[in-house]
């Protein structure tokens, strides 16, 4: 097979790595949340540079140890080496167009909530500017929300509560 | 002698190791269940930010490096769980301030705002750091912060514009934890060193004149500023010390803070020499009971 002749390249690595489920939220994958920095291959060694969302997250063991076991099943692969670097700063922004849809579907508010219910046929209420911008309720698209509390019940996610269908829900830290 | 940058990151480690696990203490008994939730993530970043300078110290120090500072350093353990919770009391750096119990919700907002204020105006500075790796680190710690500083400031509004009994907690609380405020900024054994090197772009005293500036500033906002010249009452009661730490504290400032230690010097300072109050012991014995218990045991 020509792909067991050159060996595994990066682009590989990181179509692995976009299966790979976040433990507290599974539907998004770790390469959607925009933990992904660097992916280097050096013939069947593979070296994956990953950024935590925040830095105390009690997730980042387990995100390690499942982020190496998915690279290491990959054919072609030697060893693995699976690191958290802080050269950058992860912001909600690093989150992919689907990464952002599937927190959505989820229940949480993504940044650019309005645009992504959007494109999941979700028609949010129009914002005061028009332009479906701000927090928009991920259950009912409304407009018409409140920020609750900066805190919630992972270090990456705020309280907010939704006046029109008066459900609580979750959003990306900002 | 130890590495002067070592001594640096165990500062900034413990302080935010036992401001977290006292932030922690209101897990689960907090006022209503929105304080519960701030408290926890609080201290939870707060203890994800000192395993983050453990980690840096460890790598700096050595693995011989932790052997000396930790008496607890199994092999192959976690050197940096071994410098977190493997050092007898006398080794840790945190700033007495921080070992304090909550005592009550005015105490534990006012300590929580003075500490991040002053964490914020840590981080801006060594965000300068010709250290990479220290000035790297501050980036998402920065970022992080913005939320504790937000929550201590709405707190701080929302008291001092609340009813009578509101502003009394929190000008109680915010004249003994200001008391023991300098203890954040009292030099380290070898911080010229790291002043030379542009490791520490700003001493500690210039930065306690920008932590003073902002809390100035902020409390003149709020009106409650007769609490920076050691005054809860506006114009009544006893003189005990200025945060500047110019002034030499009033000779009890343990009893202050409440707490049953009166053997350490004025302004809370000492802990950046390992001398501790007998509340360290007490917060100490618990978050360390289970290493010592099982040294090197695995999360």
């Amino acid at each position: 097979m020509v792909t067991a002749l050159t060996g595994v390249t990066s682009d590989d690595v990181r179509a692995v790595l976009d299966t790979v489920p976040d433990p507290e939220m599974p539907p998004v994958s770790v390469a959607e949340l925009g933990m992904v920095v660097d992916v280097r291959v050096n013939t069947d060694r593979v070296e994956v540079d990953l950024v935590p969302t925040y830095s105390g997250c009690p997730a980042t063991a387990v995100i390690r140890e499942e982020t190496a076991r998915a690279v290491k099943a990959m054919e072609g692969v030697g060893s693995v080496e699976v690191r958290f670097v802080n050269t950058v700063v992860w912001e909600p922004e690093r989150i992919t167009a689907p990464g952002r849809r599937k927190l959505a579907e989820f229940g949480i508010a993504p940044p650019g909530s309005g645009q992504t219910l959007l494109q999941i046929g979700r028609r949010p209420g129009l914002g005061a500017d028009g332009m479906g911008e701000g927090v928009v309720c991920p259950l009912c698209g409304s407009h018409d929300t409140v920020a609750d509390s900066p805190f919630g019940p992972t270090p990456c996610r705020s309280s907010s509560y939704c006046n029109a269908c008066r459900n609580p829900f979750e959003v990306i830290k900002p | 002698m130890i590495d002067p940058r070592v001594e640096l990151l165990l500062a900034l480690a413990d302080d935010d190791l036992i401001i977290g696990h006292r932030h922690s203490h209101w897990t689960g008994v907090a006022p209503h269940i929105e304080e519960d939730l701030a408290f926890s993530s609080i201290s939870q970043d707060e203890i994800g930010h000192a395993v983050l300078w453990y980690r840096l110290a460890a790598e700096v120090a050595g693995e011989q490096g932790v052997r000396d500072l930790a008496t607890r350093a199994p092999a192959g353990g976690d050197l940096s769980d071994s410098l977190g919770l493997g050092r007898e009391p006398s080794g840790y750096r945190n700033a007495i301030l921080v070992e304090r119990p909550n005592r009550d919700w005015g105490y534990s907002l006012a300590r929580h705002y003075l500490y991040d204020v002053a964490e914020g105006v840590r981080l801006t500075t060594l965000a300068d750091s010709s250290w990479r790796a220290l000035a790297d680190a501050t980036g998402a710690l920065r970022r992080e912060e913005r939320y504790h500083l937000l929550h201590a400031r709405a707190w701080l509004d929302r008291l001092a514009n609340g009813p009578i009994d509101a502003r009394t907690h929190l000008a109680g609380g915010l004249v003994a934890a200001m008391a023991e405020a300098p203890g954040l900024f009292e030099p380290l054994p070898g911080d010229a060193e790291l002043a030379a090197d542009g490791v520490l772009p700003a001493d500690f005293a210039t930065q306690q004149r920008r932590w003073l500036d902002i809390i100035t500033a902020d409390l003149e906002a709020v009106g409650m500023d007769h609490v920076l010249g050691g005054d809860p009452h506006h114009g009544e009661g006893e003189f005990l010390a200025t945060a500047s730490g110019e002034l030499v504290a009033h000779d009890d400032t343990a009893a202050a803070s409440g707490s049953r230690d009166g053997g350490l010097g004025g302004g809370g300072l000492g802990g950046r020499n390992g001398r501790h109050s007998s509340d360290f012991i007490e917060v100490w014995e618990e978050m360390t009971g289970t290493y010592r218990a099982y040294p090197g045991v695995r999360w």
